[in-house]
C-alpha cells in the first residue's frame, strides 16, 4: 500500500471529556435498600405520592431479574457497591447563575455548554445536569412568557406536583424492566417540559448531562408532555471523565403527545466509552419511550450513539391517535471493545398509524453492534404502515453486526416493510476517492457520513455537523 | 500534436510491477510529451490495465523496478490523491459506486483539492454549482446526475461520462483512459470522445488505453503502442493501429516468440505470467 | 423489552403435562433389541429429555410458539400401520420408500446403481454429525427423535442417479407418535433428488430428523411436502378416544453438512397441521458451497407453523439465496425465523434472505424475525420482510379485466405459491400440492 495511513489507523481519538471536575461533593453511602430510597427522597423534600412511587417500584425491582436477552456481556453489577446520591455541595438551585459555583460554570463552559447570560448559547434553553442534581437551566423567564415550562424534575415536584402526578410513570410503568424500576425507585433529577396547548416551543430546549463522580450511578428522569396542537424539538447530550471502573446510567425517558401535537427529541449520546481493551466506560441502560395519545400526533426520535462500554436501549412510540406518527433515526458506532443493542419498537395500536424506522450501524475494532427491533401491527391498526431499514457498516474483520427485527402484524390491512443490508469501504472506492486527490482520512470521513446521511439529515443543524465531527473523531485509526 | 521541443510530462523507465507476487509490467518505456496523444493497445492481459492502475498508485500493485517521472518529480514516491492534485486523471475502466456520498459534494471536494494545489482559490458551493453545470455541458448530461450518489445505479455510459467531468473539472496535465469507449454504444461512444477532443490542448497529454480502433477513429493518436506480456512491444503511428485492426494480434505471438528465443530469461518469465491473475 | 404477557400458572401446569406426557410416552416404547449403539443413542435422548417438559415460550427459539398442542396426541409409539390407502402411483423415475417406523423400508428393493445401503459402522461414526455441526443435537425435536427412532434409513449415494428418491410416511386417521431417522452421505460429484412426504390427518405426531452430508461437488435437491390435514368429523363419536379430534403434529428437522462445490437446494411447502415446527439448518463447513432455500407455509383455523432456518458460513465464499413464504388465515399463525451467520472466516459471503408474508384475516398472527450475525467485512448480506394483506393495486388490475374480486384474489394467491411450488422436484405434481396447501378438494 502507498499510503502510510490504513483505515485502521484512523479510529482511536483520545476522549477529550475525560477531564474529572475536582468539586467537594456530597454523597451518601453506597448501597440500595428502602432507607437509601427514603433518604433520596427526603433529601428532595418531596411529596408523600412521589415517594410512594418510589417505594413501590423499589419493591418491584426486588423480586424483578436482570435482563440477559440482549447480545451484550459484562461482569455482573454489584448494585450495593454504587452510590445512589452525588450532588456538589451547595444549595441545590441557585436563584441566578451568579451563585452557582464557578467551578461548575467552568466544566460546562469546558463541554461546549456555556451557562453565563453572556455567552449562552441563543436560540437554546439548556439545563445542566451534574451527577445527581440540575445546577442551571437558562431561558427559564423567556420560556415562562409562552406558558412553556422547562425546569429540572426536582423542582416541577415542588411547582409542578399535579402535572408530575399524573404524567410520571404512564408511558414506562415502573416495573416495565428491571432498569426502569431501578430508575424510578432512586432517580435523582433530569428534566421536565410542558408545552401548553397550541403553543410552538419558540427554540429548542437541551439537557446537557454530566457524569462527575465515579463511583455514582446516574439515574435521571426526562419527561416532556405536549398538549394539544404543542411542538418542540428536544436535544440530549451526555459525557463522562474517563474511569478505569464502569458507571451504570439508567435514565428513563417519557414523552407524552396529545393531538396534532409533535416532539422531536435528538440525542447525541457521548459518555465515555472505555479505553482500548475495553476497561472502563458508562453502562447505559436507557427506556425510552413516547406515547402519541392524540390523534394525528408526532414522535421523532433521533439518536447519535457514539459513546458508552454497553449502550441497551430501544427509543419507542406507542402510537394509540388516530393517523399519528413515529419516527426512529439512529446512528450507533461502536469501536474498541464497546457494545451497543439498540434499536426501536413501534408498537400500531390505533388506525391509520405510521412509523419509520431508520437505523445505520457501524461496527469497528472488536466492537459489537446489534441492531434489534419491533414493529407490532394490533388488531386495530387499520391502514397502518411501517417502513425499516437497518444498513450496517463493518470495518475490519473482528466487529461484530447483528440484526434482530421482531415482526407482528394481527391486522390484514397493515403492512410492514422491512430491509437490511451491510457494506464496507472497501479498498476500490477509497482508491477512486484518493484518485481524485480526495485525501484518506477525508475520503473515509466522506462515505461514514454518507453512510449516515438520511439520519444525520433529521438532526437540528447544529447537532448535526458536531456529529458528523464526532463520528470522524470516533473513527479514527479504525479503517484499513 | 507532436513537438519535439514540447516538455516532457511523464517519462517511464524500465517500469515493472506485480500484483500478489505475479509480475505483470516487464520493463515499460515510454516518454509522453505536451500535446500527444498516445494510445495502448494490446490483448487482455497485456498488462496495459495494470500500467494506468500502477500511474495511479492503486495499492493492490507493487512497483518491483524502474521509474516513473512525472514532469521531473518521482511519481512513484507519492500518494494516489497527491498524484491527482498534481495534474494526472486515471479515468477508470469500472467507476465504482459509493453509495451515500453525493456525486455533486464528492466533486467540489475533488475539485477543490485540486484547485488548492493550482494556486486557485477553492470555489464555494454556489461558484462551483456554476462551475460544474458549465462543464456537464461537455458531456452533454443530465444536471440530475449531481444529486445522486456517486456512479450509484449509473448505467455503463453515464459511469463513463462522469469519468469524462471529473476529467473537465480537474484539468488534468496527463489524462489516462483505460478502456473509456468499453461498454459504450456509439452515440455514448461520440460523446465522451467529444470531450476527449475538447480537453484535449498542447499542453496538455493523454494516454488512451484500448482495445479496439472504433475509439481511434473519433480520437486520432499521435502514437500507437503494442503492449504483450508486460512491455511495450512495437510503437507507431495512428497506421500501427488499423494494421492492428486488419490483421489481429496473431502477429504479436510470433514476435514473443522470436523475442523470446534470443532473450530466453527475461521473456519466458514473460509468457508463464499471462494469467487470469491479471486485473483488466 | 416486549414482554409477552404469559400466565405463570397456566405454564406450571403445561410443563407438567408435558412432563406426564413425555415419561408416558417412554414407558411406552418397547426396550430396543439388535443395535446397541441405536440403545444407547436413545438412552441418551431420554435421559436428556428426562424431567424436561415441552419446550417452552421463555426459551427464545419458542417464544412465538406454543407447543401444548402436543400434549394432545396419545403418548405412545404408533402402532405399525397397514399400507397406507390413496397414495398417487409413483411417477417414472421415481424409486418409492415408504416409511413406517416399524418395517424395513429397502427390504426387498433392488436399489439402483450408485445409492447403496450405508455400512452400519459408518453410520454408527456419521449419524449425529450434521446436527452437531449444526449446534443443533439438543434442540428439544433432536432429542424427541433420539428417543423414539428405532431405526436409521442410511443411504449413501456415490455418483449422479438419474431417479427421484420419494420418502413416504402417512399416518392416515391413526393416533400416536412416530419416530424416523435419516441420513443421506452424498460421494464427491454425487447428486440426488429427494421428494419426501409427510401426511397425517389423525392425532398423530411425526418426528422427522434427517441429516445429509455433501461432499465435495455434490447436489442434492431437497422437496419437503409436509401435507396435513384437519381430523375428519368422527362418524361414531362414542367409539373413538377423546383425543381422536386433535390435529396432527409434525416436528421434522433438517441438518446438512455441505463441503464447498456443493450445490443444495431445500424446498418445503407446508399446510394442514395443529403444529408445525421445521428446522432446516445448513453449515457451509468450509464455505464455497450454494445453499438455495425455498419455504411455505400456510396456516388456517388454529393452526401453527413455525420455521426456523439456521445457514452458517464456517469458511469463504459461500452462496445463500432464500425466500421464505407464509400465508395466515383464520385464527392461524405462522412464524418464520431466519437466521444467518457470517463468521470472520466467511469473507465474501453472498447471502440474501426475504420473507414474505400475506395476512389474509384479521384473527390471523404473523410473526417474523431474521436474524443476521455478522463478523466479516468483506461480505454482501442483505435481508428482507414484508407483511401485508395482498396487493390492491394487483387485484384491481385484474378486476378491471373483468375478473371477480375473490376470483383475482384466489389467482394472486395461486401466483404466490406456485412460485415456491415450481421448485419442488418433479414427481411432486402427483401430489397436487396447491391444492392441499389451499384447503381444496384434491383433483380426483
Amino acid at each position: 500500500m502507498t499510503s502510510a495511513a490504513t483505515v485502521g489507523d484512523l479510529v482511536s481519538q483520545p476522549y477529550k471529556y475525560g477531564f474529572v471536575t475536582d468539586i467537594e461533593t456530597e454523597k451518601i453511602a453506597k448501597g440500595l435498600s428502602e432507607d437509601v430510597v427514603r433518604l433520596i427522597s427526603a433529601k428532595k423534600e418531596e411529596p408523600a405520592f412521589l415517594l410512594d412511587f418510589r417505594l413501590r417500584a423499589y419493591r418491584q425491582w426486588l423480586q424483578m431479574e436482570e435482563p440477559d436477552w440482549a447480545a451484550i456481556g459484562h461482569p455482573s453489577i454489584d448494585y450495593q457497591n454504587i452510590i445512589y446520591y452525588a450532588a456538589p455541595k451547595q444549595q441545590i438551585k441557585k436563584a441566578s447563575l451568579d451563585e452557582v459555583d464557578p467551578k461548575l460554570l467552568e466544566t460546562f463552559e469546558k463541554l461546549g455548554i456555556p451557562l453565563s447570560e453572556q455567552k449562552r448559547l441563543s436560540n437554546v434553553a439548556v439545563d445542566a445536569v451534574f451527577d445527581s442534581v440540575s445546577i442551571a437551566t437558562t431561558y427559564k423567564e423567556k420560556l415562562a412568557e409562552h406558558g412553556v415550562i422547562f425546569c429540572s424534575i426536582s423542582e416541577a415536584v415542588k411547582d409542578h406536583a399535579e402535572l408530575i402526578e399524573s404524567y410520571l410513570g404512564s408511558v414506562v410503568p415502573s416495573n416495565d424492566n428491571y432498569f426502569s424500576a431501578l430508575n424510578s425507585a432512586v432517580f435523582s433529577d433530569g428534566s421536565f417540559v410542558f408545552i401548553p396547548k397550541g403553543v410552538t416551543c419558540p427554540m429548542d430546549l437541551s439537557t446537557y448531562f454530566r457524569i462527575n463522580s465515579g463511583d455514582t450511578g446516574q439515574f435521571e428522569r426526562t419527561l416532556i408532555v405536549a398538549e394539544e396542537g404543542a411542538s418542540v424539538s428536544y436535544l440530549e447530550g451526555c459525557t463522562a471523565p474517563m474511569f478505569d471502573t464502569n458507571q451504570l446510567h439508567a435514565a428513563v425517558v417519557e414523552l407524552i403527545v396529545l393531538e396534532d401535537a409533535s416532539i422531536k427529541y435528538s440525542t447525541v449520546q457521548n459518555w465515555y466509552a472505555g479505553d482500548e481493551k475495553g476497561v472502563g466506560g458508562i453502562y447505559n441502560f436507557v427506556t425510552k419511550r413516547g406515547h402519541c395519545r392524540g390523534d394525528r400526533s408526532h414522535i421523532s426520535w433521533t439518536q447519535v450513539e457514539t459513546g458508552s462500554a454497553i449502550t441497551w436501549k430501544y427509543p419507542s412510540c406507542v402510537l394509540q391517535g388516530a393517523d399519528s406518527v413515529g419516527e426512529f433515526y439512529s446512528v450507533a458506532l461502536t469501536n474498541n471493545r464497546q457494545q451497543a443493542d439498540t434499536g426501536s419498537k413501534m408498537i400500531h395500536v390505533g388506525p391509520r398509524t405510521r412509523s419509520t424506522i431508520v437505523s445505520k450501524g457501524i461496527s469497528a475494532g472488536h466492537s459489537s453492534n446489534s441492531y434489534r427491533g419491533l414493529v407490532q401491527m394490533g388488531p386495530k391498526a387499520v391502514g397502518a404502515r411501517n417502513y425499516s431499514q437497518c444498513d450496517s457498516m463493518l470495518i475490519g474483520d473482528q466487529a461484530a453486526a447483528n440484526t434482530y427485527p421482531y415482526i407482528r402484524s394481527q391486522q390484514p390491512d397493515a403492512s410492514i416493510e422491512h430491509e437490511a443490508s451491510t457494506c464496507r469501504i472497501s479498498a476500490d472506492q477509497l482508491f477512486y476517492l484518493q484518485s481524485r486527490g480526495i485525501g484518506f482520512e477525508e475520503a473515509v470521513s466522506m462515505m461514514v457520513s454518507g453512510f449516515c446521511r438520511d439520519v444525520f439529515n433529521q438532526l437540528p443543524l447544529e447537532f448535526a455537523a458536531e456529529a458528523d465531527k464526532l463520528l470522524a473523531l470516533k473513527l479514527e485509526g479504525s479503517v484499513g | 500534436m507532436i513537438r519535439p521541443d514540447a516538455p516532457v510530462l511523464l517519462e517511464i523507465c524500465d517500469l515493472r510491477a506485480s500484483v500478489e507476487e505475479q509480475p505483470i509490467l516487464k520493463g515499460v518505456n515510454l516518454t509522453i510529451r505536451a500535446g500527444e496523444i498516445h494510445a495502448v493497445m494490446g490483448r487482455n492481459g497485456s498488462g496495459k490495465s495494470t500500467l494506468s492502475k500502477v500511474l495511479a498508485g492503486h495499492p493492490a500493485y507493487r512497483v518491483t523496478a524502474g521509474s516513473v517521472h512525472y514532469r521531473g518529480e518521482d511519481l512513484l514516491a507519492l500518494l494516489p490523491e497527491q498524484r491527482a492534485r498534481i495534474g494526472l486523471f486515471l479515468g477508470f475502466q469500472y467507476p465504482v459506486e459509493i453509495p451515500g456520498v453525493s456525486n455533486l459534494e464528492f466533486l467540489r471536494v475533488a475539485t477543490n483539492a485540486r484547485r488548492q494545489e493550482q494556486g486557485l482559490e477553492e470555489l464555494d458551493t454556489f461558484a462551483f454549482e456554476d462551475l460544474v453545470r458549465e462543464r456537464l455541458k461537455v458531456v452533454q448530461m443530465d444536471p440530475a446526475f449531481l444529486e445522486r450518489s456517486v456512479n450509484e445505479g449509473f448505467s455503463g455510459g453515464e459511469k463513463k461520462r462522469n469519468e469524462i467531468l471529473q476529467m473537465a473539472l480537474l484539468d488534468p496535465l496527463v489524462a489516462i483512459l483505460d478502456e473509456t469507449d468499453s461498454g459504450l454504444d456509439i452515440d455514448a461512444l461520440r460523446i465522451v470522445a467529444g470531450g476527449v477532443n475538447h480537453l484535449a490542448s498542447a499542453d496538455n497529454a493523454t494516454l488512451l488505453i484500448t482495445h479496439y480502433q472504433r475509439l481511434l477513429d473519433v480520437i486520432t493518436p499521435d502514437y500507437v503502442h503494442v503492449m504483450a506480456a508486460g512491455q511495450i512491444l512495437r510503437t507507431g503511428g495512428k497506421e500501427l493501429a488499423l494494421e492492428l485492426e486488419e490483421s489481429g494480434y496473431d502477429w504479436v505471438d510470433a514476435e514473443l516468440e522470436r523475442l523470446e528465443a534470443s532473450a530466453p530469461e527475461g521473456l519466458a518469465t514473460a509468457q508463464a505470467s499471462r494469467t487470469p491473475a491479471e486485473v483488466g | 423489552m416486549v414482554t409477552i404477557p404469559v400466565g405463570e400458572l397456566r405454564v406450571q401446569s403445561r410443563s407438567l403435562a408435558g412432563e406426564a406426557w413425555l415419561s408416558e410416552l417412554f414407558s411406552s416404547l418397547p426396550v430396543l433389541a439388535g443395535s446397541a449403539w441405536l440403545a444407547g443413542q436413545q438412552q441418551r435422548a431420554r435421559q436428556a429429555l428426562a424431567g424436561e417438559s415441552l419446550p417452552s415460550r421463555r426459551q427464545e427459539a419458542w417464544r412465538f410458539t406454543d407447543a401444548s398442542a402436543i400434549t394432545a396426541i396419545p403418548a405412545h409409539r404408533l402402532e405399525r400401520l397397514a399400507a397406507p390407502a390413496a397414495l398417487p402411483a409413483p411417477a417414472a423415475q421415481v424409486l418409492r420408500l415408504v416409511l413406517d417406523g416399524h418395517g424395513d423400508p429397502l427390504e426387498g428393493l433392488a436399489l439402483p446403481e450408485g445409492l447403496e445401503r450405508l455400512d452400519p459402522a459408518v453410520v454408527e461414526e456419521l449419524c449425529g454429525e450434521a446436527l452437531d455441526a449444526n449446534g443443533a443435537a439438543a434442540s428439544w425435536p433432536v432429542q424427541l427423535n433420539g428417543a423414539l427412532a428405532h431405526q436409521v434409513l442410511a443411504l449413501r449415494v456415490s455418483q449422479p442417479l438419474p431417479i427421484v428418491l420419494e420418502l413416504v410416511s402417512d399416518t392416515g386417521d391413526a393416533a400416536g407418535v412416530l419416530g424416523l431417522r435419516l441420513l443421506l452421505v452424498l460421494d464427491p460429484g454425487a447428486s440426488l433428488e429427494v421428494l419426501e412426504v409427510h401426511r397425517a390427518r389423525g392425532a398423530s405426531l411425526t418426528s422427522v430428523v434427517l441429516e445429509a452430508r455433501l461432499g465435495p461437488g455434490a447436489r442434492l435437491r431437497h422437496g419437503l411436502l409436509a401435507q396435513g390435514q384437519p381430523p375428519q368429523p368422527a362418524a361414531a363419536a362414542d367409539e373413538l378416544p377423546s383425543s381422536a379430534g386433535a390435529a396432527p403434529v409434525l416436528l421434522h428437522h433438517l441438518a446438512v453438512v455441505q463441503d464447498p462445490a456443493s450445490e443444495l437446494q431445500l424446498t418445503a411447502a407446508v399446510s394442514g397441521w395443529g403444529l408445525a415446527r421445521l428446522e432446516p439448518m445448513v453449515v457451509q463447513r468450509s464455505g464455497a458451497a450454494f445453499t438455495r432455500l425455498r419455504g411455505l407455509q400456510r396456516v388456517d383455523g388454529r393452526q401453527v407453523v413455525d420455521t426456523h432456518s439456521r445457514v452458517l458460513f464456517a469458511g469463504p465464499d459461500g452462496r445463500l439465496d432464500q425466500v421464505h413464504k407464509a400465508l395466515a388465515d383464520g385464527a392461524g399463525r405462522s412464524v418464520f425465523n431466519g437466521a444467518v451467520i457470517v463468521p470472520r472466516q466467511a469473507q465474501r459471503t453472498d447471502a440474501a434472505q426475504l420473507s414474505r408474508s400475506l395476512l389474509l384475516s384479521d384473527r390471523a398472527r404473523i410473526d417474523t424475525k431474521p436474524e443476521l450475525e455478522i463478523v466479516a467485512d468483506d461480505v454482501k448480506c442483505a435481508h428482507g420482510a414484508t407483511v401485508s394483506r395482498l396487493q390492491q393495486d394487483e387485484l384491481f388490475y385484474l378486476q378491471s379485466r373483468g375478473i371477480a374480486a375473490d376470483q383475482a384474489a384466489r389467482l394472486l394467491l395461486r401466483g404466490f405459491c406456485e412460485e415456491v411450488l415450481a421448485e419442488l422436484p418433479t414427481p411432486s405434481a402427483l401430489w397436487q400440492p396447491l391444492a392441499l396447501l389451499m384447503g381444496e378438494e384434491p383433483a380426483p
